[in-house]
């Protein structure tokens, strides 16, 4: 479903993707782990088109779409959310899903109709709401609710564009343990054909959502397996489980 | 997100309730000022469409109004077309040349979105300004105004005229209003809030923006065309970086971002410059003293400011709620 082949990145010296290789299958649930640092973040910028790969390739079902800007990208199905909440301040949160519907659905630029009001909008809307937790709040603005609902819209956002592979940039940055346990239920409760990609740091999260775990350092994959054999590498406990481990 | 509030409405329906009163029993001076306001407000109107809900603050709207004055002017006069078709090939070409100043500078924000605006404002005045064909600086005149005498209005009179003008800001209005009831305008909306999420979710930000800059820069051309037929005389003055910056100033009195706001904006800017020129010629200091008043005031122009306080009078459940959750 959305593979990269060899993805290199330098910002002058420093290489942050250095040769980076994945693929990932229709439905796989994929966490990458990393210190700060790591490259997680300049990965996922490659991938949706925020960032130009200096050299390898992207695919998006098939398709090469390395060349392909975001918004070309995003109408292919791949969507992402934000470590920092990249919302509509001034919106509620029921205009917010709205409108990421209305983009997702081609009605983004039609000037003959509402698509607010469109049922076909507002089932989307309906149905992420509920995905999110956020039902009781789509009359709230964003600038109202708190930081833990607006980090349940940022993945909402992403949702509602109905993507066929979505990439999460740690949904649980910020947010209280109870809040993370929340998150915890949401994500596994996504539609099972739905490939997800998530940035986090949250290893009980980690561990308990993924399939597969790839864990990135100096910008290069050290490990690609399955979270059992994550658990127990070495490797990962010198460069980023130590701490984890010892908690 | 826009809506009509019970506010805007009843504001609304004052405004045409009292401009078509004062249109029937106004003399021919209070009729003249009727059309002037009028033709501002048209103008203000498609400024806060883009400025006020886009983020997109232009300076070429002068420019663009001035493009459909001369363009309306020329149709007419030199090829010979009636009021109407004429009309509407210059609000066309006040669309046309709105969309790809749009479309240029969909890709700069904030200050240098505003200069870029500033310097095609500049480039249609020079070039209007140094052309034969526009007359130069003695600009043209003989614009003629439609021709409704077989519905047996006669535009030449100046209380038919204002009418007319009265109901071009409604479909101004009407225009404006559709347009960010549309995908389009919620897009817009969108854009002024989060630029790099709508683009990220799939929308062709340069398109959007272009094609809003557009319906904002037809109703300029309107108001340009209106402005024509109203003083039967145009000058490159209609197209200078002044203009753009009067209307910006209306826009900003009567409340960015609120559509009705900039309306009543056009009521007090052109009923202040009236009065207070009578007292005194340095009527722009005063009416610089209250933008200043405005501003500092930190509310959203005058009818922002009313907006602002019918608002605190309501309950906010959801802030409680989110309180709780906090």
């Amino acid at each position: 479903m959305l593979e990269t082949r060899n993805l290199t990145k330098s910002f002058g010296p420093i290489h942050v993707t250095k040769g980076v290789s994945l693929k990932l299958e229709k439905g796989e649930r994929r966490v990458i782990l990393g210190p700060n640092g790591a490259g997680k973040t300049t990965l996922f910028n490659q991938l949706v088109g925020e960032l130009t790969p200096d050299s390898g390739s992207i695919h998006l079902d098939g398709a090469d779409v390395t060349a392909l800007r975001v918004a070309d990208r995003a109408r292919l199905g791949l969507s992402r959310s934000y470590q920092k909440n990249t919302l509509f301040d001034g919106l509620t949160i029921g205009e917010n899903l709205g409108l990421a519907a209305a983009v997702a659905l081609g009605k983004g630029q039609s000037l003959w109709s509402d698509p607010l009001k469109s049922a076909e909008v507002r089932e989307t809307v309906k149905e992420v709401a509920a995905q999110v937790d956020l039902a009781p709040y789509l009359d709230a603005t964003v600038s109202a609710v708190s930081y833990g609902l607006r980090r349940q819209l940022e993945v909402g956002i992403a949702l509602a564009t109905r993507p066929k592979v979505i990439l999460m940039d740690e949904p649980t940055s910020g947010v209280g343990p109870e809040m993370s346990k929340g998150f915890h239920r949401l994500l596994k409760a996504l539609p099972r054909d739905l490939t997800i990609l998530i940035i986090e740091h949250d290893m009980d999260l980690a561990f308990d959502v993924a399939d597969t775990i790839t864990v990135l350092n100096y910008g290069e994959v050290v490990f690609d397996g399955l979270p059992g054999a994550a658990r127990d590498s070495q490797l990962l406990k010198d460069i980023y489980l130590g701490a984890w481990e010892d908690a | 997100m826009f809506a009509h509030t019970p506010l805007r409405l009843t504001t609304l329906c004052l405004l045409a309730t009292l401009s078509l009163a004062y249109a029937l029993f106004a003399g021919f001076f209070g009729l003249e000022i009727l059309a002037e306001i009028a033709i501002l407000a048209i103008l203000v109107i498609a400024l806060d469409l883009v400025a006020g809900f886009g983020g997109m603050v232009s300076l070429c709207h002068g420019a663009l109004l001035g493009v459909g004055a001369y363009a309306f002017t020329v149709a007419a006069n030199d090829a010979g077309l009636s009021a109407f078709p004429a009309m509407v090939l210059a609000v066309a070409l006040s669309a046309g040349l709105a969309f790809v100043i749009g479309a240029v500078c969909a890709r700069s924000i904030g200050i240098y979105f505003i200069m870029a605006t500033l310097a095609f404002g500049q480039m249609a005045y020079s070039f209007v300004f140094q052309s034969p064909l526009f007359g130069g600086d003695d600009g043209l005149s003989g614009a003629p105004r439609p021709d409704l005498t077989a519905i047996g209005i006669d535009l030449t009179d100046s209380r038919a005229f204002a009418v007319y003008a009265i109901a071009m800001v409604a479909l101004t209005y009407l225009v404006a209003a559709a347009t960010l009831r549309s995908g389009l305008g919620r897009s817009l909306v969108g854009l002024h809030h989060n630029e790099k999420r709508l683009r990220a979710l799939g929308l062709t930000v340069w398109r959007a923006k272009a094609t809003a800059f557009a319906i904002s820069g037809a109703l300029a051309g309107l108001a340009g065309c209106l402005a024509a037929q109203h003083t039967q005389y145009i000058s490159p003055g209609l197209l200078s970086w002044t203009v753009s910056g009067e209307a910006l100033v209306v826009v900003i009195l009567g409340g960015l971002g609120t559509l009705v706001g900039p309306i009543v904006g056009a009521v007090l800017f052109v009923v202040l410059k009236h009065e207070i020129s009578s007292i005194t010629p340095y009527w722009h200091a005063i009416v610089g003293l209250i933008l200043i008043a405005v501003v500092m005031s930190r509310a959203n122009g005058v009818f922002g400011f009313l907006e602002a306080r019918m608002a605190a009078r309501k309950p906010k459940p959801f802030l409680q709620k989110a309180d709780a959750d906090a």
